[in-house]
């Protein structure tokens, strides 16, 4: 995303987090199945204000990808949060100035 | 060997049928009707690989407080399981168009339900091939 | 990769993994220099045959044209009986999965990548030194390394550019070896081979390569497994055509490593050697075998100045 923005502008985020989401539906050569372990949720806020949340089931690929929309209303901080199975968590934030 | 190498092919008797993904999209709509229309999902008509497919999917909507999309989801009709993703927006978003990737197990059809901020529904699809890599590991 | 601090920003938080969970947030204006990627028209379309092969070639077709031969013509993997130009997978791949290979915001392999620029900084072994220490900054030290493997080393040895990191390693750095295809090894490589990235293949066939070189050709050319077919057969014969639907590739390693859609992960030219072996019904050789090393050595020089990709995407 970009760093500054216009108030009223509509912004393109693009993010991506390296995560294998295991979708549980994998087998080893021997037959065992391989646990299921994905990214459950990501959440989008801007100043504290959730704008964009995402429920990610084992059908979504593996490194996640989103391509999402927001719109630059002021100066502040984006955060980016992703939670998922067995206590998976990471987060980023995101400065952008809006004049 | 140290790597994992693991099968992607889910067992067939796995794979969700029309009905389960049916199913799916009843429990989103819970009796309301989903009008066909405004939403747009696009998927390759053909794909190489089903495990890492480019989605997009956007729907006509001003986006204001009056009339915004609420949420979008996607069911697969082909999948082991038929949920695919669920997006929530607000009219903080400005527009509601998402790009992402997902899982195909199979040439199916994609479904994609979008619920306004007034309680209605609207529904878009895609159907699509996916063809199975040359050459795997098992 | 240029540009790349600024590009991302990193999450260090460390997962059960051992490598790094990253999350990057992707700067839309501060993308790399378009001209320093790939570009897609530079992709070899030029018959990189040498002018001395295309003559012996019709020489010796017209040769067995003019004696009304009805022997069949073996194909060796030198020349394409079809008069194919050599080309890399990349052009039978949809536009999709080119867009992921081209855009490093969107190519899997891209995290695999910046681990290996972590580890290249990283301080190993009982010599306690990194790549770094005595390789410095390897945006110039390795260009061109990756493309010119593999080779003969001085003691005569022929090694793949894995099996030259591992030699650091052991050497050098006095650690142990990492194992095959395990995420280190293939974040090393992806980050070296990368600095090879729209550069010539230069292996050539040397007094010190030679032998191995024939070798390499002799198991391309050799039928194998249960379906008892030879590389040769599909991907020098019949490449363009189709098997299952999928176009057959003419097989030149301009991308390795790879993020293999199938695989939904990077892997190296061994894994997917043996993925082939797999599908002609024949036991794979093991990693980091003679007979693979050969047969990197020959398909290498078979690419010979073909451009480097890596890393790619391919399904």
């Amino acid at each position: 995303m970009p760093a500054t923005a216009k108030k009223g502008e509509i912004l393109e985020i693009r993010i991506i987090v390296q995560h294998d989401m295991e979708s549980g539906f994998r087998h080893t050569e021997t037959g065992q199945r391989v646990p299921r372990d994905i990214i459950r949720d990501f959440r989008c806020t801007y100043n504290g204000l959730e704008v964009f949340r995402v429920e990610l089931h084992p059908a979504m690929g593996a490194n996640p990808l989103i391509v999402f929309t927001t719109t630059a209303t002021e100066s502040g901080t984006l955060e980016f949060k992703w939670s998922g199975d067995n206590g998976y968590a990471s987060s980023t934030t995101s400065a952008l100035t809006v004049t | 060997m140290s790597a994992a190498a693991a099968s992607v092919l889910p067992s067939l008797n796995a794979l969700a049928t029309v009905d389960d993904a049916t199913q799916a999209v009843d429990k989103i709509l819970s009796g309301r009707p989903a009008k066909v229309g405004r939403v747009t999902l696009e998927i390759p008509p053909l794909v190489e690989n089903g495990n890492l497919v480019t989605m997009k999917v956007s729907v006509q909507s001003p986006m204001t407080e009056a009339d915004y999309v609420r949420a979008i989801h996607i069911v697969a009709e082909g999948n082991p399981l038929p949920n695919v993703v669920s997006f929530f927006l607000s009219p903080r978003a400005g527009r509601a168009a998402i790009t992402t990737r997902i899982r195909l197990g199979d040439s199916q059809r994609v479904r994609a339900i979008a619920q306004m901020n007034d309680g209605s529904f609207w529904q878009g699809d895609a159907a699509t091939l996916v063809t199975l890599a040359a050459c795997t590991e098992v | 990769m240029p540009h790349r601090n600024e590009m991302l920003q990193r999450n260090e938080m460390l997962q059960r993994n051992e490598m790094p969970q990253r999350n990057a947030m992707l700067q839309r204006n501060e993308m790399p220099q378009r001209n320093a990627m790939l570009q897609r028209d530079e992709i070899s379309q030029r018959n990189e045959m040498p002018r001395a092969q295309r003559v012996f070639s019709s020489c010796l077709l017209s040769v067995l044209l003019s004696l009304g031969a009805l022997l069949p013509f073996h194909a060796s993997s030198q020349v394409d009986p079809v008069g194919h130009e050599r080309q890399s997978s990349y052009v039978l791949m949809s536009p999709d999965t080119k867009a992921m290979q081209d855009d490093p915001l969107l190519n899997p392999a891209t995290f695999t990548v910046l681990d290996g620029e972590v580890l290249w900084r990283e301080l190993a072994g009982k010599k306690n030194q990194s790549c770094a220490s005595c390789h410095g900054d390897a945006t110039v030290s390795m260009k061109g390394v990756a493309a010119s493997y593999p080779k003969v080393n001085a003691a005569g040895q022929l090694l793949n550019l894995e099996g030259r990191i591992n030699q650091c390693r052991t050497e050098h750095q006095v650690a142990s070896p990492f194992a095959f295809e395990s995420k280190p090894l293939l974040a090393l490589s992806a980050f070296v081979a990368t600095q090879s990235k729209g550069m010539p293949i230069t292996v050539e066939r040397t007094p010190a390569n030679e032998k191995a070189l024939a070798s390499g050709q002799r198991l391309f050319d050799q039928r194998m497994g249960q379906l008892n077919l030879s590389c040769a057969q599909c991907h020098a014969e019949r490449s363009g055509q189709k098997l299952a639907g999928n176009p057959i590739p003419q097989a030149h390693p301009t991308a390795y490593p790879i993020y293999r859609l199938e695989w939904q992960a990077v892997g190296s030219l061994e894994r997917r050697l043996r993925n082939c072996m797999v599908g002609v019904r024949a036991e794979p050789y093991a990693f980091g075998s003679n007979e693979f090393l050969e047969l990197e050595l020959f398909l290498a020089w078979r690419a010979r100045a073909m451009l480097f990709e890596s890393p790619g995407v391919r399904p």
